[in-house]
């Protein structure tokens, strides 16, 4: 394997991956998709995996997610073993500590940007109190304290996005998901999004862990893996990491954020 | 918790319109269909339930208030005898053949004969007591108001019975019959339309009124304990009238008929408001994965589309009972025969909404395809 799982000054890594397998049987075909792959993700970095697409990023993603059971290996999660957990264990797992932005937005079209950010948060057995408060503070934190009343269908792409990102910031996960985030978005929405997810890794200490070819995002992450037919190329510190600026070093666009 | 079963269900009520329909109609046919059923085969018995008679002595083995077969005058005395009993009184049954005054060729009808006093037991609900006063007049009878048209007669009228002259002296409603028209007329007038003489002067049912905190089904229990006054059965009213109703209802076939069409209505029902429910699902399925994928069991997910489900059902069965009500009012009021008791509205419904929940269950089954994985491909 090449040189992987450098150790970084934060401590315990918040995902272990060991000698992570997994392929998939089309027809007679068994294709591989992870090759024995090992990797350590940090506490509160934002981690991006990038890589052409079906090199198996988003596999890992789901794999090291828990929403995926891995053919071999280890997986470790906040230090739980997520291998041998049931289903149910799984989904109280993520519950507790997970959250997910998604390329889609895959809100409900019935509800408003508030109500979509309570569901999820309503069956963590918090009062309702506290639900409310925490889905306004994170729709305040993303931009959308003066819309929180809207359905989806009223909303731009980008604001879509930014509930979707709420709905996962509002359980305040240690753990945050982020798969293709600014891919379905335009330029400036797209770097608003990537903004909100570098802050949330810098503020909240949250390890974001974020699968995405788009190169705008590679300034704002703590470290970079290449990706490639399963396995990483490489693993570095992107430049940009080193002097943090406030989203300002984007050559392409500026953000009207 | 926010309401996301019944809020998507607002949002998105053109989805669900057709499940909600499907119940509808479903719980409408069932109402209706056991309503008519009730009224069709309720006016088996409406001499039963249209007098007052707690007990009913007639032949041994009677399947039906229209089979009934002339008993001896002893059952009278048998059942005067008993200390509970307080009021006995005979009917005649006489099956007969009409002939209007207008050109209807023959009607075979059913000729009640009965005690016309005026505190008289037999059809003392269908008939009020200036009505029936009219009945002592010789050859007097009265028909259901519904049944004029067949009978070819007005009130007024003269027909014949049997060859015998009588005379329309009155209309009632709620005497209709099933297989047949009911004329109503005094004992003495049926004695003379009847034309089996073998058995003249014999009655057909003697009818009874019980003491007043007795309970008739412990009377008619001592009653049929001995033969010793000849062949006889008493029943209680509830029961001869309930047992008249069964018999013509599986007699002609109808309840079989009842019940097939009952099964394919539920079956209709549950595929199209199941696909409804199952469409629902499949429109919503990437949002049920990010919600699990967020850590929501699956159990929730399933609780939610069973609650859609049960919304689909109570919208359903309220559009049912409105629809429903207004149809046994019009039905009401042009004599056709319906009658729902509570009972069987409460059955009908809770079919209905087995049918919504049944469907809710094959909806469930679709949430497997919730897999938080494949919203990252």
């Amino acid at each position: 394997m090449s040189t992987i799982a450098s150790t970084s000054a934060s401590g315990t890594p918040a995902l272990q991956a060991r000698s992570v397998r997994k392929s998939f049987v089309s027809g007679r075909l068994q294709s591989t998709v992870l090759h024995d792959l090992t990797l350590d993700v940090h506490t509160g970095e934002l981690t991006l995996i990038s890589g052409p697409s079906g090199c198996g990023k988003s596999t890992l993603l789901a794999i090291l997610s828990g929403l995926q059971p891995a053919d071999g290996g280890d997986v470790r999660a906040l230090g739980h073993e997520l291998s041998g957990m049931s289903t149910r264990a799984l989904e109280s797992f993520r519950l507790q500590h997970t959250g997910f932005v998604f390329q889609g937005f895959n809100l409900f079209p019935a509800l408003t940007a508030l109500e979509q950010v309570e569901l999820p948060l309503s069956y963590m057995g918090l009062a309702k109190e506290v639900v409310r408060k925490r889905a306004v503070e994170s729709l305040e934190e993303v931009g959308l304290g003066p819309r929180m009343r809207l359905l989806p269908a009223e909303l731009s792409g980008g604001e879509k996005q930014r509930v979707a990102i709420a709905r996962a910031l509002a359980k305040e996960p240690e753990l945050l998901f982020a798969d293709e985030p600014t891919s379905a978005l335009d330029a400036a929405n797209g770097q608003i999004v990537i903004d909100i997810l570098h802050r949330i890794a810098r503020a909240h200490g949250t390890t974001v862990l974020c699968v995405s070819h788009d190169p705008r995002l590679v300034h704002h992450a703590d470290r970079v893996l290449a990706m490639e037919d399963g396995r990483i190329l490489s693993d570095h510190v992107p430049p940009a990491a080193a002097f943090p600026l406030q989203g300002e070093s984007q050559p392409p666009t500026r953000s009207g954020y | 918790m926010v309401a996301l079963a019944r809020k998507t269900l607002v949002y998105e009520w053109r989805r669900f319109l057709p499940a909600i329909l499907a119940v509808g109609f479903a719980s409408l046919l069932q109402l209706l269909q056991a309503a008519l059923v009730l009224g069709i085969f309720g006016s088996a018995s409406v001499y039963i339930t249209g007098s007052s008679a707690d007990l009913w002595a007639g032949y041994p083995g009677t399947q039906s208030v229209n089979l009934g077969r002339p008993i001896s005058e002893d059952v009278a005395m048998r059942l005067r005898m008993d200390p509970d009993v307080v009021k006995v009184e005979p009917f005649r049954w006489v099956d007969a053949d009409w002939r209007g005054s207008r050109d209807t060729g023959g009607v075979s009808v059913f000729v009640s004969g009965i005690d016309v006093r005026p505190d008289g037991m037999m059809f003392s609900r269908a008939l009020p007591p200036a009505l029936r006063a009219r009945l002592n007049e010789p050859g007097a009878v009265i028909v259901d108001k519904a049944d004029l048209d067949s009978l070819g007669v007005d009130i007024g009228d003269v027909a014949a019975i049997n060859g015998q002259r009588v005379r329309v002296v009155g209309v009632s409603s709620g005497l209709r019959a099933l297989g047949g028209v009911n004329i109503v007329a005094s004992l003495e007038t049926a004695r003379v339309l009847d034309l089996s003489r073998d058995d003249a002067g014999m009655m057909t049912y003697f009818v009874a009124k019980v003491r007043h905190g007795a309970k008739p089904k412990v009377v008619a229990n001592r009653l049929n304990g001995s033969n010793a006054f000849g062949p006889y059965t008493v029943w209680t009213a509830k029961a001869f009238a309930r047992e008249s109703s069964l018999y013509w209802m599986f007699d002609t076939g109808a309840g079989a008929g009842v019940l097939f069409l009952a099964g394919i209505v539920f079956l209709v029902g549950s595929v199209i408001t199941s696909q409804t429910l199952i469409a629902a699902v499949i429109g919503s399925i990437r949002e049920y994965a990010t919600l699990n994928a967020l850590g929501v069991g699956r159990g929730s997910l399933r609780k939610v589309v069973m609650e859609q489900a049960f919304w689909v059902g109570a919208l359903g069965l309220l559009c049912s009972i409105v629809i429903g009500l207004i149809l046994l009012v019009i039905a009401r009021n042009r004599s056709v025969p319906m009658d729902l008791n509570p009972l069987t509205t409460i059955v009908c419904l809770a079919l209905s909404m087995a049918l919504a929940i049944v469907s809710g269950l094959a909806a469930v089954r679709t949430l497997r395809r919730a897999d938080p994985a494949s919203l990252l491909r």
